[in-house]
C-alpha cells in the first residue's frame, strides 16, 4: 500500500507540478468567463454592418413606401438595436448583466448608447419611383458599376400587396419583389426583408382599420419568472441557468476525467518510452503500478473538479442563483465522478501501456473519445425528455451512464431512486471489469516495444495474461 | 551455503518462439555470476523471469528462500538492460523515489541519496533534472537506483553497455564492492572480456538453452590450451620445415611474429614442448590459453552444427 501511494504521489506531484497545468487550469474559466461577457457585445455587433447607399423604393400599391422608409432611417435602426440588447440582457443573469452593463442605468448614459449606436448603423438615402416604374432600368442601375450612385437594392412593392386584386381571396395577397447589386451585405438584406414585411403589414392594418399597436399588444403574452415553490419557501428559478445546469455539472465531469485520463495516458507512455518502468516493475507489481497511478490522477482530477466546482458555485453566489445547487447533487457528482474517472482512466493507462508513442495512441483513442462524447450528442434529447426510454436506456449502460445520470440528476425532473441504485451498482461493475481487463493489457503492454497492437491483439492480451 | 537463485526447468515462449528451454541453474549466496550468450539467446527473458517480471510457462523458480521474487523484492536490485529515468525529475528525487518503492523509509532515502550521489562523484547534480545530465552520468544514477536499498542480490543486465572505458572501470569497481559486501551478483553480458575480468562462475546459453555451466578455471581446464606460441632465436631457420617432422606438431602457420603450433591429437603438452624445444632453440616458447571468447564462438558454432545435424535428420 506503501509504495501504491508512493507511485500516486509521484504521479501527482509531477502532473500538477508544472506550467502546463496550471495554465491549463486556468485558460478554461477565462474563456467562458469571456464568451459570456462576449455574448451580448457579439449579438449587438451581429446586426450592425456599417453601410451607406441608396435604396430604391417602388411602391405600385401606393401605401407602403411611408412605412418602409420611416423603418429604414438611421434612428430606426439604432432603436431596434439597443431594444434587442435590452432583450438579450433581460435574459442574462442579473450578475453577467451587471457586469456587462456598468452601472450604465442613468438616461445620460442611454442617451450615449443611443447616438453610439447611430454612427454605427446602416445610412440609406431611399429614392422613392414613381409606381409602374420600368424595372428593367432599374436592373440596368444595378448593374452599372462605373455609376457612382449606384443603388444598392431596389424594393419592389406589388400593386395588390395591400388590397388583393379584384376576384382573388384575402389570402392571395401580393408581397413584394427584392433586387440587390452584387456584394450587399446580408445583415442588410435581412433588415431590407424586415422591413418590407413590417411596412406591408402595417399598411394593410392602416387600410383596414385595425390599430397596428393594439394588434401587437394583444399578440403578446408576457414570459414569467418560475416560481419554484417547496418546504423551503419559493424561489425564483432562473430559466436560462435552470436549462444549462445539467449541461455545467456534464462538462464539469467530462473535463475533469478527460483532463486527468489524458495525463495518465501521457505519464504512462512516457515511463514506457523512456525505459523507466522496467526499473519500476522489479520494485512493484503491474496492479500496483496502474492503482498508484489511477489513485494519482484521481487525485489531479479531483482537484480540476474541485477547482472547477468551486469556481462555478462562487459564480452562482455572485450572480445570486446559489438556490439551484441541491448539496445532494453535488454528492452525485462525486460518486459519478468516481466511477467515470476510474473506468476511463484504467482505459487510457492500458491504451498508454500498449503504444510506444503518443501518435499511436491515437488510433485505440477513438472509439474512447466517440464513447466520450455521445452524452454531449444525447444532451438535447435527454434533457427534453429525462425520463424517456433513451435516458433511462443510456444510464445503465456504461461508461456513458455515469454522465447521463449527471444530466438527468441536474434536469428538472429527477430520475426515479431505483434507477440511481441500479446505475450506481452497474457502474461499480463496470470499474471492477474495466480495472481487471485493463490491468492484462497494461501487465503484457508495458514490456512490448515494436508494433503497436491492434484490437485483436489486446483481446489476446487479456486472454493470454 | 543455500543458493540465492533456483531454477527448476523453467520454460517461456512468445508466440511461436520459445525463448527459455528447460533452465536448471543454482546461484550460490555470495557468488558472482556472469551470464553470457549472444543477443536473443534468452538472457533478459531469464532474468526477468527470476524478478517475476515475466512469469513462466513451466518450471520452478525459487529466490531467496522465496517461491516468487515478488516476495522478496525488496532485496533484490536490479538493473535493467533497457533503463531509464523519468527526465523530469530531479536526479535526489528520482533516486528517492526509487528507493521508498524498494521499502526504504523517506528521510533514509534522502540521506542514502546524497550519500551515494557523493560517492559516485555526482554530489552537485542532485538538484538538477535528469535530463541535463550526461548519458554516463545517467547510467551511474540508474546503477544507484539499483543498489540505493541495499539488496542481497544484485542482478544487472548488460551492465556495461554503452559506458566508456572510464565509466566502465568505475562500475566494475562499484559492482565488486558490492560483491565484497557479501552481495550475490548475477549479470549478463555478450562481451565475454567483462565476464572474464569480473566472474569466478559463469554460465552460458544459446538459443534459450543452458550450455555452459561452470566455474571460470574449470572451463579453462577443459579446454586446455592446445596450441603453442612459438619463435626461434635463429630467424633464418625454415620453421615449418624442422616442425612438421616432430610427431605431436599436427600444423605449423607463420603469424606476425612467430608460429603458431597445434598440437597432435594424443599429444601431450609436455612432450610437445620438449620436442619443439629440443628440435630448435626457443627465443619463445608459450601456451596460448583460449578466451572465453574462443569458448564461446567453439560452443556456438558446435551447436548450430548440431541444429543443421538435427535439420537434416529431419529431413531424410
Amino acid at each position: 500500500m506503501n509504495k501504491t501511494l508512493q507511485i500516486a504521489w509521484r504521479e501527482f506531484t509531477a502532473t500538477v507540478m508544472t506550467k502546463g497545468f496550471l495554465i491549463g487550469m486556468l485558460v478554461l474559466p477565462l474563456m467562458m468567463g469571456l464568451v459570456v461577457l462576449l455574448i451580448p457585445w457579439i449579438i449587438n455587433m451581429q446586426k450592425a454592418p456599417h453601410v451607406e447607399g441608396t435604396v430604391v423604393i417602388v411602391d405600385d400599391s401606393g401605401l407602403v413606401a411611408d412605412g418602409l422608409r420611416d423603418y429604414l432611417t438611421p434612428e430606426a435602426f439604432a432603436k431596434r438595436r439597443l431594444d434587442l440588447k435590452d432583450r438579450v440582457d433581460e435574459i442574462m443573469p442579473p450578475g453577467v448583466r451587471g457586469m456587462a452593463a456598468g452601472n450604465a442605468q442613468a438616461d445620460a448614459m442611454i442617451q450615449q448608447q443611443l447616438e453610439q449606436a447611430l454612427g454605427m448603423v446602416p445610412q440609406l438615402r431611399i429614392e422613392t419611383q414613381a409606381a409602374g416604374s420600368d424595372m428593367d432600368v432599374l436592373k440596368a442601375r444595378l448593374r452599372d458599376e462605373a455609376d457612382e450612385a449606384r443603388p444598392l437594392a431596389v424594393l419592389h412593392v406589388a400593386d395588390d400587396a395591400v388590397w388583393p386584386d379584384e376576384g382573388a381571396a384575402i389570402d392571395e395577397l401580393g408581397g413584394y419583389e427584392l433586387l440587390t447589386r452584387k456584394g450587399v451585405d446580408d445583415r442588410l438584406i435581412d433588415s431590407l426583408q424586415d422591413g418590407s414585411r413590417n411596412a406591408i403589414i402595417a399598411a394593410r392594418m392602416n387600410a383596414r382599420d385595425l390599430d397596428a399597436g393594439e394588434i401587437r399588444a394583444l399578440n403578446r403574452v408576457a414570459h414569467p419568472a418560475i416560481q419554484r415553490v417547496d418546504a423551503g419557501g419559493e424561489t425564483a428559478v432562473n430559466e436560462i441557468a435552470r436549462k444549462l445546469m445539467p449541461m455545467a455539472f456534464l462538462m464539469l465531469i467530462f473535463i475533469s476525467v478527460m483532463t486527468a485520463g489524458q495525463y495518465l495516458m501521457t505519464s504512462t507512455i512516457e515511463e514506457k518510452s523512456s525505459r523507466v518502468v522496467e526499473v519500476l516493475l522489479a520494485a512493484v507489481s503491474p496492479m500496483q503500478l496502474m492503482g498508484g497511478k489511477i489513485l494519482g490522477q484521481l487525485a489531479v482530477g479531483s482537484v480540476t473538479l474541485a477547482v472547477y466546482a468551486g469556481l462555478g458555485i462562487l459564480a452562482l453566489v455572485t450572480l445570486a442563483s446559489a438556490g439551484f445547487v441541491d448539496p445532494l447533487m453535488l454528492l452525485w457528482l462525486a460518486i459519478y465522478f468516481l466511477i467515470a474517472f476510474i473506468t476511463m482512466a484504467a482505459l487510457m493507462a492500458a491504451i498508454g501501456a500498449a503504444v510506444n508513442e503518443l501518435r499511436e495512441a491515437q488510433a485505440l483513442l477513438t472509439p474512447v473519445m466517440l464513447t466520450m462524447v455521445l452524452p454531449m450528442m444525447l444532451w438535447q434529447p435527454i434533457s427534453r425528455d429525462p425520463n424517456g426510454t433513451l435516458a433511462t436506456v443510456a444510464s445503465l449502460i456504461p461508461p456513458v451512464s455515469p454522465f447521463v445520470m449527471i444530466l438527468r440528476l441536474s434536469s428538472s425532473v429527477p430520475p426515479p431512486a431505483w434507477q440511481i441504485a441500479a446505475s450506481i451498482a452497474i457502474g461499480i461493475a463496470a470499474v471492477f471489469a474495466t480495472v481487471w481487463m485493463a490491468g492484462k493489457i497494461f501487465r503484457v503492454g508495458l514490456l512490448m516495444h515494436g508494433k503497436p497492437p491492434n484490437f485483436a491483439t489486446l483481446v489476446r492480451w487479456i486472454r493470454m495474461a | 551455503m543455500s543458493n540465492a537463485i533456483e531454477l527448476r526447468g523453467l520454460n517461456k515462449s512468445f508466440g511461436q518462439k520459445q525463448a527459455v528451454r528447460d533452465m536448471n541453474l543454482d546461484i550460490p549466496q555470495g557468488a558472482m555470476v556472469g551470464f553470457i550468450g549472444p543477443n536473443g539467446a534468452g538472457k533478459s527473458t531469464t532474468l526477468r523471469m527470476v524478478l517475476s517480471i515475466l512469469f513462466p510457462d513451466s518450471g520452478d523458480i525459487r529466490v531467496l528462500g522465496n517461491d516468487s521474487a515478488l516476495k522478496a523484492k525488496d532485496r533484490i536490485g536490479y538493473l535493467p538492460e533497457e533503463r531509464g529515468v523519468y527526465r523530469k525529475m530531479k536526479v535526489s528525487a528520482f533516486l528517492q523515489h526509487m528507493a521508498i518503492l524498494k521499502g526504504v523509509d523517506r528521510r533514509e532515502a534522502r540521506r542514502r541519496a546524497e550519500d551515494w550521489l557523493g560517492r559516485v562523484g555526482l554530489g552537485d547534480v542532485g538538484g538538477k533534472r535528469c535530463e541535463e545530465l550526461s548519458k554516463g552520468m545517467q547510467q551511474k544514477v540508474q546503477f544507484i537506483s539499483s543498489v540505493i536499498h541495499e539488496p542481497e542480490l544484485l542482478i544487472l543486465d548488460e551492465p556495461f553497455s554503452g559506458l566508456d572505458p572510464v565509466n566502465m572501470r568505475l562500475l566494475r569497481d562499484l559492482i565488486q564492492q558490492q560483491h565484497a559486501k557479501g552481495v550475490t551478483v548475477l549479470f549478463s553480458t555478450h562481451v565475454m572480456f567483462q565476464a572474464e575480468q569480473l566472474c569466478q562462475h559463469i554460465v552460458m546459453i544459446n538459443n534459450g538453452s543452458k550450455v555452459l555451466d561452470d566455474p571460470l578455471s574449470a572451463i579453462r581446464a577443459r579446454h586446455a590450451p592446445r596450441t603453442l606460441r612459438f619463435e626461434p632465436i635463429d630467424r633464418a631457420v625454415d620453421v615449418a620445415a624442422s616442425l612438421a617432422t616432430l610427431p605431436q606438431i599436427a600444423d605449423v602457420e607463420a603469424m606476425d611474429e612467430g608460429w603458431q603450433l597445434s598440437l597432435s591429437d594424443g599429444a601431450s603438452l609436455e612432450a610437445a614442448t620438449q620436442a619443439v624445444a629440443a628440435c630448435l632453440a626457443p627465443a619463445k616458447l608459450e601456451l596460448i590459453r583460449p578466451t572465453l571468447e574462443d569458448v564461446f564462438i567453439d560452443i556456438v558454432s558446435e551447436g548450430n552444427v548440431d541444429s543443421r545435424g538435427a535439420q537434416a535428420e529431419v529431413a531424410a
